[in-house]
């Protein structure tokens, strides 16, 4: 007889709503966390997109702590001296309120609380260091020394899922797989966030840009989400890149984003809260492992589910929702109380027939696209002459627009064959 | 027979995250995330090396509000036998007078103690006045600033850290202990413990539990009222040793100079 029906690894979005949707029904359920509060260790650029919450807590709109709700969505380019962007601002989004920004440590510990209220036994503060197994079946986790047992197990550690690699049950993490996430978050009055983005009455700004003014190769892209009163600044950055560039440091890529001429009016004054770093998911459907076997499931950052099409970025949806998706399994599972690797197969049928699994398998190989030195190169590059010379007034006679690109186009490093088969690509994934 | 010993721990402000508010002087706490004294934890340990060779229990005692209560896990967790919380709200804003005496009296309304841990400080206002007050309400006898601890037949044997050298100091309980920073490693908390703390939980008391009257506790019962901080740069001292057949000669020179006076 375990000691617990399910113990989960992890208190983000997919272990609490994991815990939570187990807990609620009856479930004996133990949710371990090494963060202290839950959060403590989390970072995430801050959009939630999505409404896959309300299946857990139909009334989360009003009661989790949300920050803004985004109405303004910013995609572009930023070179040097310019910023290039498609500035879309609705007010379909005020009325769907499709995407909120939220801060992790008041977001976690809400979602913490609510696993805790549903019943499963919350524990902060302690590491698990291992897996415990009878054969070839997952029967509890190690801690110094002492094994607690449990009929399921589920793995949602997050980007670096540690068990999961060390106990053999995922491929470990490749350099191309992650990139390397920096954030801060400054400091200022609601108001001053409402005057310097245009917003009202709780709305946000999601600004999200690749960067096109490093150097040897490095691809970066930078994000900057308004809070309630205070401002998430960050970069993602290629860590294959860096690795290869002795040159180029994290830390000098986030502080020329934050001191770019078109972003650093937005944060000036503003007091630096925090600084942090975290791994974030790039690898793809390719880097999504095996998800179930005998008595473990893996949800979340540690199954690799997040996605980035250079539109959308999001994680904290499909955690959500696999961390459902795992509960709901689990539920069955105790009702036949069969943990077997074939029972817990549903858990990818249900994911393979939901948004997560079909926006990644549907969106395979798009980091080829997404970290390509089209789009962190060249594009910005070639998109700032041509707007430079189409707006520029010289005195001399204006040049047609086909013209100006071929010009701009020879300055660049691209050979026409491989411009051609890469927007092919882009159009094709994107 | 079992050796009761107590633990004093504090929870504190997470010192690497405070930040001193520029316009009131104050520690702005409200950003900062709530941790256990540090020196408290190393407290603990001492604790819980002398039961690891002597059947003992250990009863974890803090003073504070609610929110102590992740502190108060964490001792349990960490391998403490009880914990109790004096909380009130009549305990607000005491200084370093009512919180020994609230204290001492929670320990006194146990059973029986043998030896008192507390941590050298605290991280948060770094007095060092709770631990020996505690022994003082008690009149028990104290051993300040200790590291390598340790009991046998009802003796406890401590190296105090001096300016210039290290005393050994043994010494009959009950006695009240106070434990230097990072005098040892404070063992990881296990989960196992930590299930059975979080269902367990720890004890609250009151001061009407304690029979202390709201006028004895809290800032009414505090003597010391802050005016202001600042900071102030440390003097560097004069110093002189002497022997003990040269202490009359120095009471003689220091009474000359005015330094000391007679007391009738």
């Amino acid at each position: 007889m375990s000691e617990f029906d399910a113990i989960v690894v992890g208190a983000g979005p997919a272990g609490t709503s994991a815990a939570s949707k187990m807990a609620s029904s009856g479930m004996n359920v133990l949710l371990v966390e090494r963060g202290d509060p839950p959060g403590s260790k989390n970072v995430s650029g801050g959009i939630l997109w999505g409404k896959d919450l309300s299946k857990l807590y139909p009334d989360w709109e009003k009661t989790a702590p949300l920050e803004r709700f985004i109405t303004n969505k910013v995609t572009g380019f930023l070179t040097e001296d310019s910023s290039i962007s498609i500035d879309f601002k609705t007010k379909r989004f005020e009325r769907q309120r499709t995407g909120y920004s939220v801060l992790r440590t008041k977001l976690d510990g809400w979602l913490a609380k609510k696993a805790k209220d549903s019943g499963a036994t919350v524990i902060t503060g302690i590491t698990v260091d291992g897996l415990a197994r009878d054969g070839n079946k997952v029967i509890g986790v190690r801690q110094e020394n002492d094994v607690i047992t449990s009929d399921l197990v589920v793995l949602a550690e997050g980007a670096n899922p540690r068990i999961a690699i060390d106990e053999g049950l995922r491929q470990p993490i490749n350099d191309h797989d992650v990139a390397i996430g920096i954030k801060q978050v400054f400091k200022f009055s609601e108001q001053t966030i409402n005057e310097r983005f245009n917003l009202r009455n709780g709305a946000g700004f999601a600004g999200e840009y690749s960067l096109g003014f490093l150097n040897n190769g490095v691809k970066a892209g930078g994000f900057l989400y308004t809070n309630k009163d205070t401002i998430s600044l960050g970069v993602v950055i290629d860590i294959f890149d860096l690795r290869k560039d002795n040159s180029t440091y994290s830390f000098d890529i986030m502080e020329k984003f934050a001191s770019h001429p078109y972003i650093a009016p937005y944060i000036e004054g503003g007091q630096l809260q925090e600084y942090s770093a975290h791994l974030v998911c790039e690898g793809g459907i390719d880097y999504v492992p095996k998800l179930y076997g005998n008595g473990y499931l893996i949800a979340g950052d540690s199954a690799g589910f997040s996605f980035s099409n250079g539109m959308m970025i999001q994680g904290m949806n499909y955690a959500i929702a696999s961390g459902i998706a795992a509960g709901e399994t689990a539920i069955s599972a105790k009702e036949s109380n069969d943990y077997s690797e074939s029972m817990l197969s549903s858990y990818e049928k249900k994911l393979s027939s939901s948004e997560v699994l079909m926006d990644m398998r549907n969106f395979r190989g798009i980091q080829n696209v997404t970290w390509s030195p089209l789009v962190h190169e060249f594009i910005p590059k070639f998109t700032e002459g041509i707007l430079y010379n189409m707006f520029n007034e010289t005195g001399e006679p204006k040049k047609h627009l086909f013209e100006i690109a071929l010009e701009n186009f020879a300055g660049s490093k691209y050979d026409r064959k491989s411009l051609v088969l890469d927007l092919y690509r882009m159009m094709r994934r994107m | 027979m079992v050796l009761e010993i107590v633990v004093m721990v504090k929870q504190v402000p997470d010192s690497q995250e405070v930040v001193i508010d520029p316009v009131t002087m104050n520690l702005n706490r409200s950003m900062t995330r709530n941790v256990t004294n540090r020196a408290d934890e190393n407290a603990l340990e001492a604790a819980l090396q002398i039961k690891d060779k002597t059947p003992a229990n250990i009863t974890v005692v803090s003073m504070g509000p609610p929110q102590a209560e992740s502190t108060m896990i964490e001792c349990l967790a960490r391998g403490a036998d009880r914990a109790i919380l004096v909380s009130d709200r009549a305990l607000g804003g005491a200084d370093t007078y009512p919180t020994g005496l609230t204290v001492a009296s929670a320990i006194s309304k146990l059973d029986h103690f043998d030896i008192i841990f507390a941590g050298e400080e605290s991280s948060d206002s770094s007095t060092g006045h709770v631990g020996p007050g505690v022994a003082e309400f008690l009149g028990i006898d104290q051993i300040t600033y200790c590291s390598k601890i340790q009991y046998e037949d009802g003796y406890v044997t401590a190296e105090r850290e001096l300016e210039d050298g290290t005393e050994v100091v043994k010494c009959p309980t009950p006695v009240l202990v106070t434990v230097l920073l990072n005098s040892n490693y404070p063992r990881r908390q296990t989960l196992r413990r930590k299930i059975d703390a979080v269902r367990k939980g720890m004890e609250v008391w009151n001061i009407e539990k304690l029979e202390l009257k709201p006028e004895w506790v809290g800032v009414r019962g505090s003597p010391t009222i802050v005016r202001r901080m600042q900071s102030i740069k440390e003097k560097q001292r004069e110093g002189k040793k002497v022997t003990l057949e040269q202490i009359p000669d120095l009471v003689k020179e220091l009474y000359e100079k005015k330094i000391i006076r007679e007391v009738h």
